[in-house]
């Protein structure tokens, strides 16, 4: 098990490696040190506060080993992404880890509530149609997840901007204020969009899973033993069904500290979705390769994660 | 069991409500407005766009401010005691003496124990506006007015003096800016002659020069500030942490969220009400119309200021849950957007819905001009073209309909432009009608027959001639528009191709001089036909000097009046000279004249002392709003409605409970 979980790794630096290469390549080929401090200075600037800016992010070094092997900005974007010293913004010169640490609080206030009642909701809504299997319940559950589904995320949040908010007035439109007196409302509309439209799909993919499993040899087993129904679904097709569940969820862990994009974006929460969005729009390109690197970073790890966890939940899988 | 469960419920209907505010805040008098994109600096040198002189503007007090009703625009002593006179000084320079107000105090800001043990903040003295001067002429802090300030005397040479230390000596390099100007002995033509007493002396006369007075670059800035928050060991930069003089303070600065300002207790206008300063008082009088539209109501007349306790910036990406919450009464004021225009706004004037709502429209034409550009060192269709690219451009310029591009792209906000000069400004003519600015395609057909392109045909190639438009805009909606000078020209046989770029690219194309037609605008700096026309001075070409001449125009004869009408006081003479200029610029044709953009803003009932400045000031202090109504309002336009809530449980348990009950049945 060790050697497997080192040998994954080992991939997994592999992967990293490779990803802050490609990161290498296209930010700084596609767009000169020159032109990315033009950007930020103004067309005006004098040659003098160009070279001194670039001389700050640490730009003003030839790209590659091959040019000068001591001091070359390769090896600095390595060491730099490596060591977790981001430098500052290309926009506004804001150290970018302290900008990570503001967003991360309202990014994490929003996605492990979204997480957590999300698939707790999956799960129950699943089991329940599952057992009402071949039934109008059944059928009408698949019907309105599939719809649900088939809507883009935008239309919810559009959709429950203008309803729930703008003529219900149950919540804000937008906006977020960490304030404890109020942070409710600002979250209570994102959660409902978020949950809207994700748990079709979890739904559908849980009641699969959890058909298949009742159709399983124990299941009987356990009837003719008398068990009840409830005691059937929880106790042993919950349980058999946990693999596929896990590595929905385990992969998605990671992914709670980046925030969401759209969701952020849209509902104005200030966190790392909404950072990298503007990051995007501002042409920030040292924040969006920041944001880039952890995204890889925590996909590599999620996945790791996601192979350990099996072991752990099922004894008939080895990792070798 | 049950009591918890309803208890529950009172508690999500209570937390049901669609305020984006704490409750605790609905009494006090919180202007809450907000914001897209926070701006890149607040350091008052480097920042020069509206959405950071929104802050800067209402922390950092200026020598001089305009006076808030009057139109044309007038100028008041602010931080200053009075307007200082031009001293005419040997050589042809000349000085200006600006006297500080007595006992003034920045705000408190820890920065100011550099200067001494627990201090928490110091008087304002005449040598922080010099410190201030310097710093724009300190290349390494990246002003962008370099240019304007060039005036006084010795400027550039400190700016040099100051590159070359820098790179011959580290030593010097490193240590505190201040101690660096000090030792340079600062700038010659800046002069403080005693603790509150300033003296400029500009080489050449430039009255404009007090106008820059009043803006954010010239305000008092404390050395210690600059030098404590310099982004080291875990401290902010400067730019990030502003430390004024004005009747404001920023007290959160979040970029992503939100910015706060408060009041600052140190503030003049607080500490001597007694003073009655004109920078402090709201004004005893106005334009005419300001009375009728409630601009000299009897509460606020005389009243000191400021009258807000707190502004509060939200960040608000999207123009249309901002534009909501505005009509939730959750901001008070809201320019219009373009989806709901027709709602807002019908045959000009407000809809009877928004005058349901009590709010107020107030449109005010921006001192701005937009424009299309040719590049006049072009061979087709700038002066080395002759005679024929000038009728090329007469012809061109006749077929623009800016009327219809106003009703298309802009519901029709903005004022066709006759000249480059906007309205409000000395010199602009409400009579003149520009003869190139007509729709004429007959006259266009004939100008450009007589070019030698007749019906658009190069006689060279056989085919339409073909121009180039560049921009740096690539958006859909930008090639809409572009789209519409395009048509227009095909019209009289032309045949532009629209070449956008990346902004970068499109830097490229404009320092080359490889572009042939552009589109530009410029917002004045400040209220004089000089910081207009000066955009079309030889010295300030773009291909000659990096200047915002972008269209190159070269002309003697423009010339010498820009520099005869540059330093003159708004008489009779200047007016006629001014006239002499839109002559030449009229046969010319460097620009095809646009329009004047037009602001429309809508405001709440409880809003009171509201004008739109167009030029870029600090206006916050006058504003002034009553909480009640607005609590009252707020509360009777959100009322949740809750009945569908009821619906949905009802119903999803009405389709539920008969399968479960068939199912368990057919189980049994």
């Amino acid at each position: 098990m060790l050697a497997y979980v080192l040998r994954r790794m080992g991939y997994g630096v592999v992967v990293v490696l490779g990803v802050l290469l490609f990161l290498f390549v296209l930010f700084f080929t596609v767009a000169s040190p020159d032109d990315v401090a033009r950007r930020a200075l103004g067309e005006k600037a004098l040659p003098e506060v160009i070279e001194q800016w670039k001389a700050n992010h640490g730009y003003d070094r030839p790209l590659w080993p091959w040019q000068d092997f001591d001091d070359n900005m390769l090896f600095e974007h390595y060491r730099r992404m490596l060591t977790f010293d981001f430098g500052r913004s290309d926009a506004d010169d804001v150290l970018i880890i302290e900008r990570l640490r503001q967003g991360a609080g309202p990014s994490l206030a929003l996605t492990i509530p979204l997480f957590v009642v999300g698939i707790t909701l999956g799960i129950v809504l699943s089991l329940f149609v599952a057992f009402f299997r071949e039934t109008y319940i059944d059928r009408t559950g698949v019907f309105l997840c599939v719809l649900g589904m088939s809507l883009s995320i935008l239309l919810y949040i559009v959709g429950a901007q203008y309803l729930i908010a703008k003529l219900l007035r149950w919540f804000p439109i937008s906006g977020f204020d960490s304030d404890p007196a109020v942070i409710g409302r600002f979250l209570a509309l994102p959660l409902v969009v978020g949950i809207a439209s994700g748990v079709g799909g979890d739904v559908r993919f849980y009641r699969t899973v959890f058909i298949e499993e009742t159709g399983r040899d124990y299941v009987r087993t356990a009837r003719a033993k008398g068990a009840g129904e409830i005691r059937v679904m929880v106790h042993h097709v919950l349980r058999n069904a946990l693999i596929p569940i896990l590595t929905r969820v385990v992969l998605a862990i990671p992914f709670l500290f980046m925030g969401s994009l759209l969701l952020e974006s849209f509902f104005g929460i200030p966190g790392l979705g909404a950072i990298t969005v503007d990051a995007i729009n501002g042409n920030d390109f040292s924040t969006l390769r920041t944001m880039v690197f952890i995204g890889a970073l925590l996909f590599v790890m999620g996945q790791i994660a996601t192979d350990v966890s099996y072991a752990l939940v099922d004894p008939r899988v080895r990792l070798e | 069991m049950r009591r918890r469960a309803s208890g529950l419920l009172a508690a999500l209907l209570l937390a049901c409500s669609n305020n984006p505010y704490p409750d605790a805040d609905a009494d006090r008098k919180i202007l809450y407005t907000n914001y897209r994109e926070a701006p890149r600096t607040l350091d008052p040198a480097v920042a020069y766009t509206t959405s950071a002189h929104a802050i800067t503007g209402n922390v950092y007090d200026t020598l001089l401010e305009y006076h808030y009703l009057k139109r044309p625009y007038e100028l008041v002593p602010g931080l200053a005691e009075e307007i200082p006179r031009a001293e005419p000084r040997p050589g042809g320079r000349v000085a200006y003496r600006f006297r500080l107000r007595p006992g003034l105090l920045f705000q408190d800001d820890p920065s100011f124990a550099l200067g001494g043990e627990g201090r928490s903040t110091r008087e304002i003295l005449a040598a922080d506006v010099a410190f201030e001067l310097m710093r724009i002429a300190d290349p390494a802090v990246n002003s962008p007015v370099i240019e304007p300030f060039s005036n006084l005397l010795g400027f550039r040479d400190f700016t040099g003096a100051l590159a070359a230390r820098r790179e011959a000596d580290p030593d010097f390099a490193a240590r505190p800016v201040r101690e660096q100007y000090a030792e340079l002995g600062g700038i010659e033509g800046v002069r403080v002659l005693a603790e509150r007493e300033l003296e400029v002396v500009l080489a050449a006369p430039y009255p404009q020069i007090l106008y820059w007075f009043a803006m954010p670059f010239t305000t008092p800035v404390p050395w210690e500030a600059v030098q404590y928050y310099d982004g080291q060991e875990g401290r902010e930069h400067f730019g990030d942490h502003p430390v004024g003089s004005g009747p404001f303070q920023l007290v959160e600065y979040n970029k992503q969220a939100s910015m706060i300002l408060d009041a600052n207790p140190n503030w003049y206008g607080v500490r001597h009400p007694e003073w009655r300063a004109p920078g402090a008082t709201y004004p005893t009088e106005g334009e005419a119309s300001d009375a009728e539209r409630g601009l000299l109501d009897p509460a606020l007349v005389g009243q000191p200021l400021p009258f807000l306790e707190r502004i509060e910036f939200r960040r608000e990406k999207e123009s249309i849950p901002s534009f909501n919450k505005f009509l939730q009464g959750y901001y008070d004021a809201a320019g219009i957007i373009r989806e709901s225009f027709d709602k807002v706004v019908r045959e000009d004037r407000l809809s009877p819905e928004m005058a349901e709502l009590d709010v107020r429209l107030e449109k005010s034409v921006i001192p701005a001009v937009y424009y299309l550009g040719f590049n006049m060192e072009d061979a087709t269709v700038g002066a080395p073209g002759g005679e024929r690219a000038r009728t090329l451009r007469q012809a061109m310029s006749l077929v623009i309909e800016v009327d219809e591009w106003l009703r298309l792209f802009a519901n029709g906000r903005g004022v066709p432009a006759e000249s480059p000069l906007p309205p409000g400004l000395f010199g602009y003519d409400e009579d003149y009608r520009n003869p190139y600015r007509r729709v004429d395609l007959e006259r266009a057909r004939a100008l450009l027959a007589e070019a030698g392109y007749p019906n658009g045909i190069d006689p060279e190639t056989g085919k339409p001639l073909r121009l180039t438009f560049d921009t740096p805009d690539t958006s859909a909606q930008g090639k809409l528009r572009f789209e519409f000078y395009v048509n227009a020209w095909r019209r009289i046989g032309l045949d532009v191709e629209i070449r956008a770029t990346n902004y970068n690219q499109f830097q490229e194309k404009v320092r080359n001089g490889a572009y042939q037609i552009f589109q530009w605008g410029w917002v004045a700096d400040y209220p004089d036909p000089e910081n207009f026309f000066f955009l079309l001075w030889s010295e300030m070409a773009r291909s000659k000097n990096q200047g915002p001449n972008t269209a190159n125009f070269s002309n003697p004869r423009f010339d010498e009046l820009f520099l005869s009408m540059k330093s003159m006081e708004s008489d009779a003479e200047r007016l006629a000279i001014i006239r002499e200029m839109r002559g030449i610029l009229e046969e010319e044709r460097p620009w095809i004249e646009l329009f004047h953009p037009e602001d429309y803003a809508l405001y709440h009932g409880w809003l009171r002392g509201v004008k739109p400045a167009g030029i870029s000031n600090p206006t916050a202090k006058y504003r002034d709003l009553d909480p009640d109504l607005r609590s009252s309002r707020r509360e009777a336009w959100n009322e949740p409605v809750l009945w569908p809530l009821a619906v949905l449980i009802v119903l999803s348990v009405a389709i539920t409970v008969p399968g479960v009950i068939t199912f368990f049945r057919e189980r049994q």
